[in-house]
C-alpha cells in the first residue's frame, strides 16, 4: 500500500510536471501590440493553448478572455474593427472557423475589417478527435471575399504570421499549430503575402505543400534523391492569396506537380493549386496528398500523419504514382 | 432494465468508477482526472439507478437517453459504460491509445451509448431537446437526461435550446449542470460568471433544483422531482467538487491536470481503502 499524499505534496508534483512549451506567435503579438497600441487580443477561454498567456499578462487592459463564446467573440472584433482597433481573435482552428463562419462573413470579412483569425491545432494534429480537427476550415475560409490565409511550415515562421496579417489590410486566418519543441537551428527565408518559399530545388517533379506537411515532403525529398527523382520543394504559406507566378513556373519546369496538405483533398491547398494550372490551360500529371475526403480520429500527430495518408511516405508514393503518368 | 441499487453498492459503485479513472488516465497522464472523480457520483445514480436503458440493445429506441455534452470527461463517461456493461471493463486499458475509439472526447464511432458527438461545445442540449421532442410526438414515455458543463453555459446555443425547451414545456427533458465552478482559465467568476444561474433558468420556463453533486441520496431525489414534475423542464444545478473522493485533489483548481505517478499512486491507495 503506498503513503497518501498530502494536497500541498501533490499540487507540488502537478506544478512540476507542466511542461513549458515555445511561444514564439504570442511573444511577436505582444512585441508587435506594445508598439502598435490599436492591437487587442480575445481570446475564447484556451489561453495558453494559443499562446496568448504573455498578452493577457502584461497587456490586461487590451486583452478579453470572452469565456467559451466564439460566435460572441468574432461580433465583438467586428465591433472593436469598426472603431480602429485591430483584435486577434484566438481558439482551435475547429471553432474559430466552422462554429462562427457566419459571423466571420459579416462582421469582418465582407466589411472588410482587419480582425484577424487566430486557430491552433490545424488539421488532424490533435488528441483531441474530430470535434477538435479542422480538415474543412481552408477550404471554407478560402472561399471568403477579402479574407487572406496563411499557414507556417514550423515555429520558425510563427513570428512572421504576426507581421503578415499586420501587412494584410482586411481579415485574416493564421493556421498556426503549437510547436511541441524548440525550433531546431534553420534559417527562415522571408515570407510574403502571395509568394510561395521554394525550399529545395528539383527539376523533376514539384511538391507545393503548406503547415506541417512541409517537413513531411522535404523528408519525401531527401527519400526520393536517393532514387535519383530530383524534386523541387514550394512551402504555400500564403495560400490565399495564392503564388500564381511560382505554380506556373514550377510546372513548366518540372512537368508534374504533388500537393500535400494536412486538410481535406477538397477544397484545400491542392484545389487552389489546381484551380491556378487549368485556368492557365495546362495539362500535368497532378496528385493531391491529404486527407482522403473522410473523418479523422484522436491520437498521436505521427500515428494520425501515418494513418490518414499525410507522412513522407505517402508524398513518396504519390510522387511516384505521378511520374508514371509523366513520361 | 431499470437496475436499482441501495445507497451502499451505489456508494461502492462510484469509488470502483473513480479508481477506473484514477487508473485509466495514470498511464499517459492524458484525460480529466478531477472533473471524473467529481461527476461521479451523478455518473453512477444516472446510469445505476435512474436511466432506463438495455446494455444487449444500447439502440433501444425506447430507452431514457443521457447526454455527455461536456464530452472531455470521458474517463469516468467510459468507466460508466463499461461497469453499466455496454463494453468489455478491459478495454478501458486502451483509453488515450493510438486506434482506440476511447478517445479523450467521446465520439458515436464507439456506439449508440454515446447519444451524439459533443465535443464541440454547447451543442448536445439542442440534440437532447431535438429527441425530446420526437419522442413526445411518437408517445414514447423515455426521458433525456443531459450533463452539461457549467463553463459550457457561456456557449450562446445553450440558451437557444433552453428556450425552446421551456417554450415547448418540455418535462421529458432533464439538465443536469456538473457545477464544478472551473473552466479552461481558471474559476469561472474570474473568467465570466453564470451567476444567479438558478434564476436564469427559471425564466427560461425549468424547474430549478440545486443539490449537491457528490451526494447519492439528494441526486436520487432530485431526479424523482424532475420525473414527477409535469409541464416543465428540470433544471439541477448539482454542485460537484473537483477531485472527490481523493483529498490531495479535491478543489484543486486545474482545468487540465497533468498527472504525476506519485499522485496516481497515492489517490489508487486513497480509493482503495474505500472500498
Amino acid at each position: 500500500m503506498n503513503e497518501t499524499l498530502t494536497q500541498l505534496e501533490a499540487a507540488d508534483f502537478i506544478n512540476r510536471s507542466f511542461k513549458r512549451l515555445p511561444r514564439a506567435y504570442g511573444d511577436a503579438l505582444v512585441e508587435a501590440a506594445k508598439v502598435d497600441p490599436r492591437i487587442v487580443a480575445l481570446c475564447a477561454d484556451l489561453v495558453p493553448p494559443t499562446e496568448t498567456d504573455l498578452f493577457r499578462d502584461e497587456l490586461p487592459e487590451r486583452f478579453h478572455n470572452v469565456g467559451i463564446a466564439e460566435a460572441n467573440m468574432i461580433g465583438m472584433a467586428g465591433g472593436m474593427a469598426r472603431c480602429g482597433e485591430i483584435p486577434f481573435c484566438h481558439s482551435f482552428c475547429a471553432f474559430i472557423t466552422k462554429r462562427v463562419f457566419d459571423q466571420i462573413t459579416m462582421q469582418a470579412a465582407y466589411p472588410n475589417l482587419p480582425v484577424k483569425i487566430v486557430g491552433f491545432l490545424p488539421g488532424v494534429t490533435t488528441l483531441l478527435g474530430v470535434t477538435h480537427q479542422a480538415i474543412e476550415d481552408v477550404a471554407i475560409m478560402r472561399s471568403v471575399p477579402n479574407m487572406a490565409i496563411f499557414e507556417p511550415s514550423g515555429p520558425e515562421y510563427h513570428a512572421t504570421m504576426v507581421k503578415l496579417a499586420l501587412d494584410w489590410n482586411g481579415p485574416v486566418y493564421l493556421r498556426m499549430k503549437r510547436p511541441e519543441t524548440t525550433p531546431a537551428d534553420f534559417t527562415p527565408q522571408k515570407l510574403e503575402i502571395g509568394k510561395g518559399v521554394l525550399r529545395r530545388e528539383g527539376s523533376d517533379i514539384t511538391i507545393i505543400s503548406a503547415g506541417l506537411c512541409v517537413g513531411e515532403s522535404m523528408t519525401a525529398a531527401d527519400t526520393l534523391a536517393k532514387e535519383g527523382i530530383e524534386t523541387r520543394v514550394v512551402d504555400m504559406a500564403s495560400i490565399k492569396p495564392i503564388d500564381q507566378t511560382l505554380i506556373l513556373e514550377s510546372a513548366a519546369r518540372t512537368g508534374a506537380i504533388v500537393t500535400a496538405e494536412n486538410h481535406n483533398i477538397i477544397g484545400g491547398l491542392g484545389s487552389a493549386v489546381a484551380e491556378v494550372l487549368v485556368e492557365e490551360g495546362i495539362g500535368l500529371p497532378f496528385k493531391r496528398v491529404g486527407v482522403m475526403d473522410q473523418f479523422c480520429e484522436g491520437g498521436t500527430t505521427s500515428y494520425l500523419m501515418k494513418k490518414f495518408g499525410l507522412d513522407a511516405t505517402a508524398i513518396v508514393l504519390a510522387v511516384r504514382q505521378v511520374l508514371e503518368k509523366k513520361e | 432494465m431499470n437496475v436499482k441499487h441501495n445507497l451502499q453498492e451505489l456508494t461502492n459503485i462510484a469509488t470502483r468508477l473513480r479508481l477506473h479513472v484514477v487508473d485509466m488516465v495514470a498511464p499517459s497522464g492524458q484525460g480529466y482526472v478531477q472533473q471524473g472523480l467529481g461527476a461521479a457520483d451523478i455518473f453512477t445514480t444516472l446510469y445505476f439507478a435512474e436511466a432506463t436503458m438495455d446494455t444487449a440493445n444500447p439502440s433501444w429506441p425506447d430507452r431514457d437517453r443521457i447526454f455527455l455534452t461536456t464530452a472531455h470527461n470521458t474517463a469516468i463517461f467510459y468507466a460508466t459504460l463499461a461497469e453499466r456493461g455496454f463494453f468489455d471493463v478491459e478495454d478501458l486499458a486502451t483509453y488515450v491509445t493510438d486506434g482506440s475509439s476511447l478517445e479523450i472526447n467521446s465520439s458515436e464511432r464507439m456506439g449508440s451509448f454515446v447519444e451524439a458527438t459533443c465535443g464541440s461545445l454547447g451543442q448536445g442540449l439542442s440534440v437532447a431537446v431535438g429527441c425530446a421532442l420526437a419522442a413526445k410526438r411518437q408517445g414514447r414515455a423515455s426521458r433525456f437526461y443531459v450533463i452539461l458543463g457549467d463553463g459550457e453555459m457561456q456557449e450562446g446555443q445553450v440558451w437557444e435550446a433552453a428556450m425552446y425547451a421551456g417554450a415547448q414545456r418540455l418535462d421529458n427533458l432533464c439538465v443536469i449542470v456538473d457545477y464544478n465552478f472551473v473552466q479552461s482559465e481558471g474559476p469561472m467568476n474570474l473568467v465570466m460568471s453564470l451567476e444567479p444561474v438558478m434564476h436564469k433558468m427559471e425564466s427560461f420556463g425549468f424547474a430549478c433544483q440545486e443539490v449537491d453533486g457528490n451526494d447519492i441520496e439528494s441526486l436520487l431525489s432530485a431526479y424523482d422531482l424532475a420525473r414527477e414534475t409535469k409541464g416543465k423542464p428540470s433544471f439541477i444545478k448539482a454542485n460537484t467538487l473537483m477531485g472527490k473522493g481523493v483529498a490531495s485533489l479535491e478543489g484543486l483548481m486545474f482545468h487540465q491536470l497533468r498527472f504525476p505517478p506519485e499522485v496516481a499512486a497515492s489517490a489508487r491507495a486513497e480509493l482503495e481503502a474505500q472500498l
